[in-house]
């Protein structure tokens, strides 16, 4: 069985929003709602400063605390362990909203229903492409691909980083990972 | 944390908003008014002028399901999708609360409602807007010999429907002021209290004929003694988050400093809900005098109290988190 993992490289990234932006044109995201955004924190005293730019997007727990308190099983997991959402059966209650603690998820303005990234599961990585802010990062910051498979990128990159798991202290088991910005420069 | 892409709004949202809040409030003054019912009638008063039916369950059967039903209908309302709510109960998962509420309900308020037509079944056969209801009540007589059960099954159910509100915001991890198991029983507690106010409320007001003024100094008691028992239960709540520490601590503090929510905190739910009463019931009503006047401010105070505890626990969970 496959295990879609995605690895963003904080040492990469350069905060230039392409893959929010693709994510918007490929999924079609309602306006004022993200399914991704990189926010852009800045650290130190100056003249010491540092940005890390951090990705927010659905982490794809393995223990996915959303479909845990789902009441109708609109959302659910896939048999690769893609969290996903069965719009028929969602009556938006909002409680998987409140349930996720990396706050990946929103309700559609327009639709009601609940607006979450899919790692283009259905629309990309079913038909053995890549997710769009995958294909479109210039600096390759992202990675993505089975870990199951030692051969695939991804499993490179997991071998030779050290990979910070989001929140790992409450067991839910991301498949999304970051390589941490060190010090930073690097390829500035 | 600056964004420098897109709006911040999706994260800090209320996603559960006031009829939520009410919705609690009823379904604990529901299931509060329905235990109350039921404990009036196993007691007997030995100067018990009427019958065992007197204003006290009458007042229970109707509120109870007419509370719940109203409180049901907000809850549908709030919905996203408010007409597709049937999925509700056509699709069920187990490990969610929201589902075991569900199916609680799906009991509980039908049985409610099978109560108040037993309580009211002379009522519903003299009148003449509900006597078409009459081939029903007899029908429910007939099986007479197993009216006791409903009670006790109702009984059960009404303890259910009270705490699994508090479980229903529990089990939100990310939210510490939520995420705590003294939550359940703060809801049962005060939900209990606030049925005890609204059944005196409607029995004053509605069945003054069949008030038994031992039911009123015996639920006044009750009443007291389940207010002193909420001063406990909400220092344990916040004792709790103090000694979890982190964001637990730092969310408890940021609620009762809170400048609007920690002001409902501290004139609603302590001064309003809990000090004022004690203090009616330690001067006015003293040895529970029957004052109407004071009964009637004293049921109100605590009614206010209690939905403010509730909007004070969504509100406040929410936007307070520690973080």
């Amino acid at each position: 069985m496959k295990k879609y993992v995605m690895i963003h490289d904080e040492n990469l990234c350069i905060g230039c929003q392409a893959c929010s932006v693709a994510c918007r044109n490929e999924n079609d995201t309602s306006d004022g709602v993200y399914r991704l955004q990189v926010h852009a924190e800045m650290k130190g005293v100056f003249p010491n400063l540092k940005t890390n730019f951090l990705r927010h997007s659905c982490v794809m727990c393995e223990n996915a605390p959303c479909v845990e308190v789902c009441p109708t099983k609109a959302s659910f997991q896939t048999d690769e362990g893609i969290v996903l959402l069965d719009e028929s059966i969602c009556v938006s209650c909002k409680y998987c909203v409140l349930a996720c603690p990396y706050d990946a998820r929103y309700v559609d303005p327009i639709t009601k229903n609940i607006g979450k990234c899919t790692f283009c599961f259905t629309n990309r990585v079913a038909g053995g492409e890549q997710p769009a802010c995958v294909t479109v990062c210039p600096t390759d910051a992202l990675t993505f691909g089975d870990a199951n498979d030692y051969n695939s990128e991804v499993s490179k990159v997991i071998a030779t980083n050290s990979i910070k798991y989001p929140k790992s202290e409450l067991g839910t088991k991301p498949k999304l990972g970051f390589v941490e910005n060190k010090k930073g420069g690097r390829y500035e | 944390m600056n964004n420098m892409w897109g709006s911040m709004e999706q994260f800090s949202h209320i996603y559960w908003p006031w009829p939520i809040a009410i919705y609690l409030f009823l379904a604990g003054l529901s299931a509060g008014a329905i235990m109350i019912a039921l404990l009036v009638k196993w007691n007997k008063h030995e100067d018990n002028t009427n019958s065992i039916w007197d204003a006290m369950v009458k007042a229970g059967a109707i509120t109870g399901p007419i509370a719940i039903s109203v409180g049901l209908l907000l809850l549908i309302v709030d919905l996203g999708k408010p007409l597709s709510f049937y999925w509700l109960m056509l699709k069920y998962n187990f490990v969610s609360v929201m589902t075991l509420g569900v199916l609680i309900l799906c009991v509980y308020t039908p049985i409610s409602f099978l109560f108040a037509m037993i309580i009211f079944e002379k009522e519903i056969e003299n009148s003449k807007l509900l006597s078409f209801l009459s081939p029903i009540t007899k029908f429910i007589r007939s099986f007479a010999h197993l009216a006791k059960y409903v009670e006790y099954i109702l009984m059960i159910l009404a303890i259910c429907v009270a705490m699994y509100t508090g479980f229903l915001l529990s089990a939100i991890q990310k939210l510490p002021l939520w995420n705590t198991p003294i939550l359940p029983l703060l809801f049962l507690v005060s939900g209990f209290s606030s049925g005890i106010a609204a059944n005196i409320l409607v029995g004053m007001a509605f069945f003054k004929g069949s008030l038994n003024k031992d039911s009123i100094k015996y639920l006044l008691v009750l009443d007291l003694r389940a207010i002193m028992f909420e001063i406990p239960v909400l220092i344990m709540l916040f004792l709790g988050l103090h000694f979890a520490g982190g964001q637990a601590a730092e969310a408890g503090v940021q609620a009762i400093t809170h400048p609007t929510y920690g002001m409902m905190f501290w004139i609603g739910v302590v001064a309003i809900g809990i000090v004022s009463p004690i203090v009616i019931a330690a001067t006015a009503l003293k040895n529970h005098a029957y004052r109407p006047v004071y009964i009637v401010l004293n049921c109100f105070l605590i009614l206010i109290g209690v939905v403010l505890l509730r909007f004070f626990i969504v509100y406040a969970g929410q936007i307070c988190t520690g973080l």
